[in-house]
């Protein structure tokens, strides 16, 4: 799956290059992002803003990542998700458990 | 939904050729220049159905990437045909060697490529259908069904239900009816997130717990559904083999003599209603997130009303994912206006499916739904 990262000071932001966030890719996505957390990446922003669909699966292993990331102290932000997504986290409560910024200028901003 | 098919060919007259001709034939490809490529694609998209490769290509030749795939856990399984001009007895034999299904010379008329193409996707399908259906004869004899054959018969409701899985394969959805006595049963849609056979498989340890929490809370005669969503909770949050497995609930409690529904959800969609005499479908939204994230959740319950000949409906998210001119999407509001649709024509509301996905809008997930109508005549 094409993922790009950028680091900007200790905060790592990975940018899902994709339409389609799927069941395909759900399980090198979090393993992947697993692994940036046990090398101590903790602090950490998911940019959506190219991706038009999220299915359940990905949504699963969003929701691991964080999992593992609170009992570190960790933080995520999640960005440029589209309407129906963020209508999505709405409807299933997911905007309570995530913290949803609109873009990464107000993400970055978060953690300042 | 159209079988994949990733075509790999250093020749681009006959990449396009044979492109058409699938293509034609109902199949969707992918094709590639090399080997290289072949494999940028396979990283970054579904894997397809079957691999057609040339043997003789520059860097790579075909036979190198079989030889990787072979080594691939997600892509070995996946069909493999040779079809090149390289057509000596030494080397068709290396080429059946590592696997693949079949070793074709391009000399071949096209058409009968394309029915030897046609005839291993069918046999594909074939096996798939025959072990999904051994699985499922074994899962029929343990009993273990996250489907139930049927709904329970009550004074006041009538309750429905569908599911349909997504490509022939099982899903994460899993619906139960827990009927206590004559007068409390409890509804119950759930959705372990993921798909197919994953989701599938962990869908028994969510029903085993939401079972048991249920019994034991009313063996206590709780009948609270905070109180029941609370203590699954902790039980599943507790269990290591469940830490990165999520699943969505939707819970009601029917009091059938009362003739009144109590909800409670985590993480799920909103429950809708159907209220007489309006245009408009009314959700209802629980405060509960999703079982097993969080050791303390807070779980609130609703009390819906419905009145004789007014029905309302627990949905899983297949019901409100959709393909669109190819284009995916989650909408919820497209799911209300076909329902409000068929409400104001006074159709069934199990007709609901057959009327969200057709040619030009498909389904892309399993989906379920569970309608529980108030009877109008209260001694029906």
């Amino acid at each position: 799956m094409n993922i790009s990262k950028e680091k900007k000071g200790d905060i790592l932001i990975l940018t899902i290059e994709e339409k389609e966030a799927n069941l395909s890719k759900s399980e090198h996505f979090k393993e992947m992002v697993l692994s940036e957390i046990a090398e101590g990446e903790t602090k950490l922003i998911i940019s959506f803003e190219k991706v038009e669909y999220l299915d359940s699966s990905f949504l699963g292993a969003l929701v691991a990542i964080l999992k593992n990331l609170l009992p570190l102290n960790g933080t995520l932000r999640i960005t440029g998700l589209n309407a129906d997504i963020k209508n999505l986290f709405e409807l299933t409560r997911l905007d309570k458990i995530f913290i949803l910024k609109d873009n990464l200028e107000t993400a970055l901003q978060d953690f300042k | 939904m159209n079988k994949t098919i990733l075509l790999v060919d250093d020749d681009m007259f006959q990449l396009k050729l044979y492109e058409k001709l699938l293509q034609n034939n109902g199949y969707s490809c992918r094709i590639a220049l090399s080997v290289d490529e072949a494999e940028a694609i396979l990283l970054n998209n579904e894997i397809p159905d079957l691999i057609i490769s040339d043997y003789e290509m520059p860097d790579k030749n075909g036979f190198e990437f079989r030889k990787r795939l072979l080594k691939n856990d997600l892509l070995k399984n996946v069909p493999f045909l040779f079809l090149t001009s390289v057509n000596d007895e030494h080397f068709i034999q290396q080429g059946l060697d590592l696997k693949a299904i079949d070793y074709m010379a391009k000399d071949i008329p096209p058409a009968r490529i394309l029915s030897k193409i046609n005839n291993l996707m069918l046999a594909v399908r074939e096996h798939y259908e025959r072990s999904l259906s051994e699985v499922k004869g074994i899962a029929e004899k343990l009993n273990l069904r996250n489907i139930p054959k049927k709904a329970p018969e009550l004074k006041n409701f009538s309750i429905s239900y569908f599911n349909q899985s997504y490509q022939y394969q099982p899903g994460g959805d899993f619906i139960d009816f827990i009927q206590i006595n004559d007068r409390y049963t409890f509804v119950i849609l759930g959705d372990v997130m993921g798909k197919k056979w994953g989701a599938w498989f962990f869908s028994f340890s969510f029903l085993s717990y939401i079972r048991s929490a249920i019994r034991l809370c009313v063996f206590d005669e709780t009948f609270s559904l905070p109180i029941i969503l609370h203590k699954l909770n902790r039980v599943i949050y507790a269990d290591e083999f469940l830490s990165d497995i999520f699943s969505t609930l939707s819970i009601v409690l029917i009091d059938d003599e009362e003739a009144t529904l109590c909800y409670s959800g985590a993480g799920d969609l909103p429950v809708l209603k159907y209220e007489a005499g309006t245009t408009e479908i009314a959700a209802y939204q629980s405060t509960g997130i999703l079982l097993g994230f969080s050791e303390k959740v807070f779980y609130d319950d609703i009390n819906i009303d419905l009145q004789p000949g007014e029905e309302m409906y627990l949905i899983s998210d297949g019901m409100i994912d959709f393909e669109i001119d190819g284009e995916k999407k989650s909408d919820i509001n497209l799911f209300k206006q076909k329902l409000r649709d068929l409400k104001l024509r006074n159709e069934p509301t199990e007709h609901i499916v057959t009327k969200l996905f057709n040619k030009h809008t498909s389904q892309i997930d399993d989906c379920s739904i569970i309608i529980i109508k108030r009877k109008k005549d209260e001694y029906q």
